[in-house]
């Protein structure tokens, strides 16, 4: 039986339009944004580019990039972490605490799935329990701190071994280790999002829940999965920003998740789930660092940069709706 | 208020667009103050999208509507409201948390100063005597509470508290039963008489005949029948307006009997998953298209959904292949041989962040234990798919399904769970929102693979789908499977009879109790053909009259002990030769005339046989009194 109606008719006979198409894709227009600011910073100034100043620019993405990643993912599926600076704070207490008692990696092990555990805690809470995410972050971010200050007895622990320093500043190809790090990071989780049903079904999730669960699809497992991924991230980011200064302060963190969530959404990623790319987000970082480091050159007061980076929040969700082709409702 | 008859709206050439889909292409309503007007189309043909345009929840990009002689041009429903337009809907402008009396009044609320609650009852009371209904719905209950004919009240009670002159009523019988049905034409009867202007959108032929005035058609967003009266019309000429061709063609090679009656492939015993499934069975075979008939609200959805582990079953059993299957997962249900195609696609079946290609496999992933994807091995099937299903392998590159026509978007829906060549497909509700075209090759595509040996287990609360389709029907009341017969025996009208909520039986239940005890013998509600008896009710009050079939049974004639009367329809009492027993046998209608079959009273063989003449009209004056 052929029937052609009238509406497959008109819609077989659009354009091709590939070279939109690609212009559509968040990152593209985010890596064009990017550019466009590393140009002008550039210009302004010309230590800029200096590779002393690159390097820099990456050093100072790490902590935040990390953390950025476990973010994406929960944001994919439509929830949010608040909780991943005191959880950062809590875990990089209980590398301090381990190392007094076991070596390297064992203590970072400890920290990791610390880290994990918690977010074990609060997606089993929120996916469950269909609880809202914003409320039980909010609550375990106040717990995370309040234990980091108590485990640690109000103080920085500094009796830390030297050795921890080698996680940061062991150098491959010109490269410190950190950095290697997040780009590997980056590189799994591009990876893990792109070509596994883990990563489609986190898409999926957060898309439409109701018809990832009626195509048979875990939601329950990989609803909480992006919270333990967030968790284990925030200790490797904490355990990374202990090894590089040597100290851990119960306050470390704070504040983290307010960078973390802002490179998601200026990465393009939708708060309402299902619409964002790990690539996006660490573009979405790196404009965030770059800006720090250029108001830093170019001698404006650090005051200024939170209205920066809040406008540019601000710009890049309004770019998003109306640029984006569709729009939801 | 204008004259009865004179012209209060005309809409004319209205156009409106969503996204690539043009909804309304050239549509025109005309509409006349005291008389009801037939808005018809088959679904997606804009007839609700219409009704939304000139009650102002939607725009119009062109046209123009003149209302009482000025140009009308709203741009919300809330202006609507202000011109004594009112839609009512089938529940989801009411506020569940709110009393039936603040319902009524939801528009006053934002108006400033204090609300007098007094005065609301009041006005509410007087409203609802208007309409006949001062007893039907309580003011202080919580709309959450009502049923669904209930809510429908409490809506027009609401178009009448603002003095609407034009009220729209989308769909208004999807889900009543035949007398609530009834009880609502009395009340459009009234609104008529009052002066309003009633608009009635149906699908339903036989309600469209019984109260409108006249007849406007829309077919693919465009008025093909502009204000016919009704008179004008018969039932054939209506379906060609609406379809734009017989319909018969479309249901062609519906030919029942082929399915393999070998061992159903699923068994299900007793099934329950309160609220809305309450005692469900019946047996699925192989190569079979089964129907689940039944009025909205009836527990069919409810059923597929915890077949397919979508719902937590409290008890029953289910065998698949001879083997106990108890999904509590779709994914168990899936990897044991199930699809199911949904029936809110947006809501449960479209991901549209995902591709359309994503889409189409979103099964197979879900299906799929490994750690990747596995696309790459299924190229080679969702290819051969796509041509099976006249689909263009260019359209699986676009990044979002939602910007298909409704029609393609169930499309790739029914490819995704085909690619998983299933052994069961359940299809809830599947061509709604889909053009006539697509419809007539996804029943060829049904069929089809029903003649390759899948069973199918189909929704449809268009009883003509329904009965076109299937072989067989089970027929679901109140979450209970209360019938189950060859669809060739059926027709819309027993369809709907047999569907009847049992809840609003209680009071014939009452009436044929009443008449079995007073002769001592039995009472039954049933319809007739010429072989067949299709029972509704039935009450036995007297062992010695046993009748041999019971509520929601279908039987031969000669397979009850009263074949004689049920053959002859008789005006008197007939004495079966074989049984020897005597029954009488009176046509029922309703106080608007509407058939509702016909009430048989056996007697006990030791009573005398009393008049008949009068039995009759006691009779039928007794269930008048019912609906």
């Amino acid at each position: 039986m052929t029937i052609t109606t009238p509406s497959q008719a008109s819609e077989s006979k659009l354009p091709p339009r590939s070279a939109l198409k690609l212009f559509s894709r968040l990152e593209v227009r985010m890596l064009g944004l990017a550019l466009v600011i590393a140009i002008a910073l550039s210009i302004l100034s010309p230590y800029f580019l200096r590779t002393a100043n690159l390097l820099n620019l990456l050093d100072q993405s790490v902590v935040v990039g990390i953390v950025a990643i476990g973010m994406t993912f929960v944001i994919l599926t439509g929830g949010i972490d608040l909780s991943v600076g005191s959880v950062a704070g809590l875990t990089g207490v209980v590398l301090g605490l381990s190392l007094r008692h076991f070596p390297i990696p064992i203590s970072a092990g400890l920290a990791v799935l610390a880290g994990a555990g918690i977010g074990l805690f609060s997606g089993f809470l929120i996916a469950y329990f269909d609880l809202a995410a914003f409320v039980i972050t909010l609550g375990v971010m106040a717990i995370g701190r309040s234990l980091a200050y108590i485990f640690s007895g109000q103080t920085s622990i500094t009796d830390i071994p030297p050795e921890l320093n080698d996680l940061v500043y062991t150098t491959l190809f010109g490269i410190q280790s950190n950095v290697l790090t997040l780009l590997a990071l980056y590189a799994l989780a591009w990876g893990y999002l792109t070509y596994t049903k883990g990563g489609r079904t986190i898409y999926a999730v957060g898309s439409n829940r109701e018809a990832a669960r009626t195509a048979g699809l875990d939601v329950l497992f990989y609803s909480i999965l992006p919270y333990v991924i967030s968790g284990a991230l925030s200790a490797i980011a904490a355990t990374l920003m202990s090894a590089q200064i040597l100290s851990i302060d119960p306050l470390a963190g704070s504040l983290l998740e307010l960078d973390a969530i802002a490179a998601v959404v200026i990465g393009g990623a939708s708060l309402y789930g299902g619409r964002g790319t790990i690539i996006g987000t660490l573009i979405g970082v790196f404009i965030m660092v770059m800006i720090r480091n250029g108001l830093n050159l170019l001698g404006v007061s650090p005051f200024w940069q939170g209205s920066a980076i809040g406008g540019i929040i601000i710009a890049a969700v309004l770019a998003e709706r109306l640029l984006s082709p569709r729009t939801r409702r | 208020m204008a004259t009865s008859g004179s012209i209060l709206l005309e809409a004319r050439d209205i156009t409106k667009s969503f996204a690539a889909t043009k909804a309304l292409a050239g549509a025109e309503l005309t509409l006349r103050s005291g008389q009801t007007h037939a808005l018809l189309g088959a679904n997606g043909a804009g007839k609700s999208t219409l009704s939304r345009v000139i009650s102002g929840h939607v725009r119009r990009d062109s046209g123009a509507i003149l209302y009482d002689g000025r140009s009308l041009d709203l741009k919300s429903p809330r202006e609507a409201l202000d011109a004594g337009i009112a839609m009512v809907m089938q529940e989801t402008s009411l506020a569940p948390d709110l009393s039936v009396v603040e319902n009524i009044f939801l528009p006053e609320l934002r108006r400033p100063g204090r609300l007098s609650f007094p005065t609301m009852r009041r006005r509410a009371d007087e409203i609802l005597a208007d309409l006949g209904q001062d007893r039907a719905v309580s003011l202080d209950s919580e709309v959450r509470d009502l049923s669904v004919a209930q809510r429908q009240l409490v809506e027009i009670a609401k178009a009448l508290a603002l003095k609407s002159s034009l009220i729209i009523f989308d769909e208004p019988t999807a889900s009543l039963s035949p007398s609530e049905v009834e009880r609502l034409f009395d009340v459009i009867g009234r609104l008529e008489a009052s002066g309003c202007a009633v608009v009635f959108v149906s699908h339903r032929l036989e309600e469209v005949f019984a109260i409108s005035d006249e007849i406007t058609v829309m077919r693919e967003g465009r008025t093909v029948a502009a204000s016919r009266p009704t008179s004008s019309l018969n039932q054939t000429e209506l379906v060609r307006l609406m379809v734009g061709r017989d319909l018969g063609a479309i249901y062609t090679g519906a030919t029942a009997g082929n399915a393999m009656r070998n061992d159903p492939i699923l068994s299900v015993r007793r099934l329950s998953a309160p609220p809305l499934v309450r005692d469900v069975s019946f047996d699925l075979h192989r190569g079979e298209v089964l129907g689940l008939g039944g009025l909205v609200g009836a527990g069919r959805s409810e059923t597929v959904e915890t077949l397919f582990g979508l719902r937590p079953r409290a008890s029953g059993e289910l065998t698949l292949e001879g083997m106990p299957f108890a999904p509590r997962t779709p994914t168990q249900a899936i990897r044991a041989g199930l699809g199911f195609v949904a029936e809110d696609r947006r809501r449960q079946s479209i991901v549209p962040d995902l591709s359309v290609r994503e889409n189409l496999l979103l099964g197979h992933l879900g299906a799929r234990s490994g750690f990747g994807l596995g696309y790459r091995a299924m190229d080679e099937k969702v290819r051969e798919l796509l041509i099976k299903l006249e689909l263009s392998p260019d359209r699986l590159a676009d990044d979002n399904l939602l910007n298909f026509s409704g029609g393609m978007q169930q499309k790739i829906i029914i490819a995704r769970w085909l690619l998983l060549e299933p052994k069961i497909l359940i299809l809830d509700e599947p061509t709604k929102g889909v053009d006539i075209g697509t419809r007539a090759s996804i029943y060829a595509i049904l069929r089809d693979i029903a003649a390759r040996g899948t069973a199918i287990l189909l929704i449809s609360s268009e009883f003509e789908e329904l009965l076109g389709l299937s072989d067989r029907v089970i027929v679901m009341s109140d979450g209970m499977s209360i019938a189950d017969v060859p669809s060739a025996y059926l027709d819309e009208e027993k369809l709907t009879l047999l569907a009847a909520p049992r809840s609003s039986m209680a009071r014939n239940q009452r009436v044929l109790q009443d008449l079995a005890v007073e002769h001592d013998g039995a009472a039954f509600w049933a319809i007739l053909d010429d072989e067949r008896i299709f029972c509704l009710n039935a009450v036995a009050a007297s062992a010695a009259t046993d009748l041999n079939f019971r509520a929601g049974s279908t039987a031969r004639f000669e397979e009850t002990p009263i074949c004689a009367a049920l053959a002859a329809r008789s005006q008197d009492f007939v004495v079966d030769p074989k049984s020897g027993l005597r029954s009488l046998l009176v046509d029922v209608r309703s106080h608007r005339g509407h058939e509702l079959g016909s009430v048989g009273l056996v007697l006990n063989p030791t009573r005398p046989t009393p008049p008949a003449a009068a039995l009759r009209a006691a009779i039928v004056e007794r269930f008048r009194a019912t609906v």
